[in-house]
């Protein structure tokens, strides 16, 4: 058994510059396609995981996509309200667990104020917290993981879509006699509903001057509502008891005054567009990846027929044709195998890194990962490689030792 | 029959698409351990012959080292041979850059070996010692030229081949080094008892052969002692 190791490593280390290059190009080749693909699954998978507390999500006749960017993703936007028949009709339907408002425009230091009920923040009781309690009357609130108030801290609302120091009562910013009182923590969710303060929607009401959705007085929080003194809100979400009752609860719930979805079917299509750019951008990259093989190929035929003679000496001084073949063939192949995994590993880094920065404009933790897919792109280019590297293996075995020698 | 006997018989060698043959040498035999010096005019085919004699261009007629006919052998055969019975020294050395001297002189050990034996790493580092190299793990790139044919040499012996084929060794370097690579040729083929063919124009290196033949007009000529 012969060692072409010698020769291969020797080679590399004197043509350091074009190995350089070559595993640079073809790296980055890869890593292009790698990145589209893993933060296009980053940003679907991600997205899809924020929108999983809501399964039904009701709002006032307008844009679905607008609805579920206001509420799912807290994009804060003026959307209209959807009456508050609307919300006691889905209190009321068969196959509903519970039917929560969610009213914001408050915020604290830019954290938003979500006026619902317990049964949403605790979803249904799937959410425990992760310390302190749950709201269970008026002018107490329970904060996400990343909202810095400790238990016990009182927080004043203010109006408006962002907290603005330089603007003492401007038309954006302006604070709510109303106090609230944090009486716990919610565990991390890895969304922005960590940088929520979750309130007894009345609250909202009230500092808004709104009915408190039940009889004058009362210090009630949450459901049964009193169907007359129910404000609107700007949009509820609905959880069924189950799959079937989602569906007819959907249905039942898109009416001329309210319309009624899964933010999985908006998500759907946006993914679809997601996905459409995401092709066209896999097809620029393969088609990048294509060019650049064929370069460093080209280069490497050129590199290796200037080279003729050194192979014709090892030949002539002992070294058999398939010896040479294999340096040849390892050279090649090393180089754009090497090039594929140090694509993949800059890939992945360049998308995490990416996801770093996007994910809290995004507002929701995106996982990135590396699929099967960006495998066997990378795979796909270090196969091509390899097969690609025997045509000037092949060529140097055609060439005769003298002919070489005297080159 | 010993593998440094050379026997030649009837050799022929002309050029693909050319009528007539670069040589055409009857008869030419040396006995095992003795050198021979070619020479000639530019042209005349003296390294075509060395490599045919190294069993590099395919020739017509015999080429018989020991019980071997080169002219008979098939490529993995004559790879074979070369690997075993030749040593083979360059004018411009041909050593693989970015390989310490040592690994240099190892290389031929790579060609059939995933490892070099520790006999054969004593081995180079005796003859890089013998032949005056004192820094073997040093890169080629980074050695003199008169160094690097010294390695170069050291390379060509390491399987102690009975047969050492030299092309012009000596043409390429200084004047001290010329006359050092040179002797040293002669010296290392008389310790392994090789036979020794060297193509040279240098007179000085002809004349310490034991003898020496002009290659022109397509055939041998010997030279009379007194005119090297």
């Amino acid at each position: 058994m012969f060692n072409p190791f010698p020769v291969v490593i020797a080679d590399y280390r004197r043509n350091r510059l074009l190995v350089g290059i070559t595993l640079a190009l073809v790296a980055l080749a890869v890593a292009i396609g790698v990145a589209v693909i893993a933060q296009e699954r980053a940003l679907r998978q991600g997205s899809a995981r924020a929108a999983d507390d809501f399964d039904i999500l009701v709002g006032a006749p307008g844009s679905p996509t607008q609805l579920v960017l206001t509420s799912v993703y807290l994009k804060l936007q003026a959307i209209p309200l959807v009456s508050g028949e609307v919300l006691a009709r889905a209190s009321n339907a068969r196959g509903v667990r519970y039917a929560a408002p969610i009213a914001f425009g408050d915020n604290y230091q830019g954290y938003p104020i979500v006026g619902t009920i317990a049964d949403f923040a605790t979803r249904g009781g799937m959410l425990q917290p992760a310390s302190g309690r749950i709201f269970a009357s008026r002018g107490e609130a329970i904060v996400g993981a990343a909202v810095p108030l400790p238990i016990g801290a009182t927080l004043h609302p203010e109006h408006g879509m962002h907290h603005d120091h330089d603007e003492e009562d401007g038309e954006h910013a302006h604070e709510h006699s109303l106090s609230y009182t944090v009486v716990g923590k919610l565990p991390p969710r890895h969304n922005i509903w960590d940088s929520a303060i979750l309130v007894p929607v009345e609250d909202v009401w009230a500092i808004h001057e709104l009915p408190s959705g039940h009889t004058p007085g009362s210090t009630q929080i949450g459901p049964p509502w009193d169907a007359g003194q129910l404000p609107g809100v700007p949009a509820i979400a609905v959880k069924p008891e189950s799959v079937s009752a989602a569906y007819g609860l959907r249905g039942q719930l898109r009416t001329a005054e309210s319309m009624a979805l899964f933010p999985a079917e908006v998500l759907n299509d946006l993914y679809s567009t997601l996905g459409d750019v995401r092709d066209l951008m896999s097809l620029l990259a393969v088609a990048t990846q294509v060019l650049v093989v064929v370069a460093v190929l080209m280069a490497l035929l050129v590199g290796f027929l200037a080279r003729a003679r050194q192979f014709a000496v090892l030949r002539a001084i002992g070294a058999s044709q398939h010896y040479v073949f294999v340096v040849i063939w390892l050279e090649v192949s090393l180089l754009v195998a090497s090039g594929a995994a140090i694509g993949l590993a800059l890939g992945y880094g360049a998308s995490w890194l990416l996801m770093q920065w996007i994910a809290p404009r995004m507002g929701f933790a995106m996982p990135v990962s590396l699929g099967i897919e960006e495998l066997r792109l990378a795979a796909a280019l270090a196969l091509s490689g390899v097969v690609i590297a025997i045509l000037p293996a092949l060529l140097s075995l055609r060439k005769p030792i003298a002919e070489g020698l005297k080159v | 029959m010993t593998h440094g006997s050379l026997h030649i018989q009837d050799l022929r060698f002309g050029f693909s698409g050319q009528t007539a043959d670069l040589f055409h040498i009857p008869d030419l035999t040396l006995a095992p351990g003795s050198s021979l010096g070619i020479r000639g005019p530019s042209g005349a085919g003296k390294t075509t012959l060395l490599h045919c004699l190294a069993g590099i261009e395919p020739a017509r007629g015999s080429i018989r080292w020991g019980a071997s006919d080169l002219c008979q052998m098939d490529a993995r055969t004559l790879t074979q041979w070369r690997q075993q019975h030749l040593g083979l020294v360059f004018q411009d050395f041909h050593l693989v850059e970015g390989l310490s001297a040592l690994d240099n002189v190892l290389l031929p050990a790579s060609f059939s070996a995933w490892r070099a034996s520790p006999a054969q790493r004593v081995r180079a580092t005796e003859l890089l010692a013998r032949v005056g190299i004192h820094t073997p793990q040093r890169h080629a790139e980074l050695l003199s030229r008169g160094e690097r044919q010294r390695v170069a040499v050291a390379r060509a012996l390491l399987f102690a081949p009975k047969v050492i084929l030299a092309d012009e060794p000596t043409a390429s370097l200084d004047p001290e080094n010329r006359e050092l690579i040179g002797a040293l040729l002669l010296e290392l083929a008389q310790e392994h008892a090789a036979t020794l063919i060297i193509v040279s124009h240098e007179e000085s290196l002809l004349a310490r052969l034991d003898a020496c033949q002009t290659l022109r007009a397509g055939n041998l000529h010997p030279v009379e002692a007194a005119h090297v």
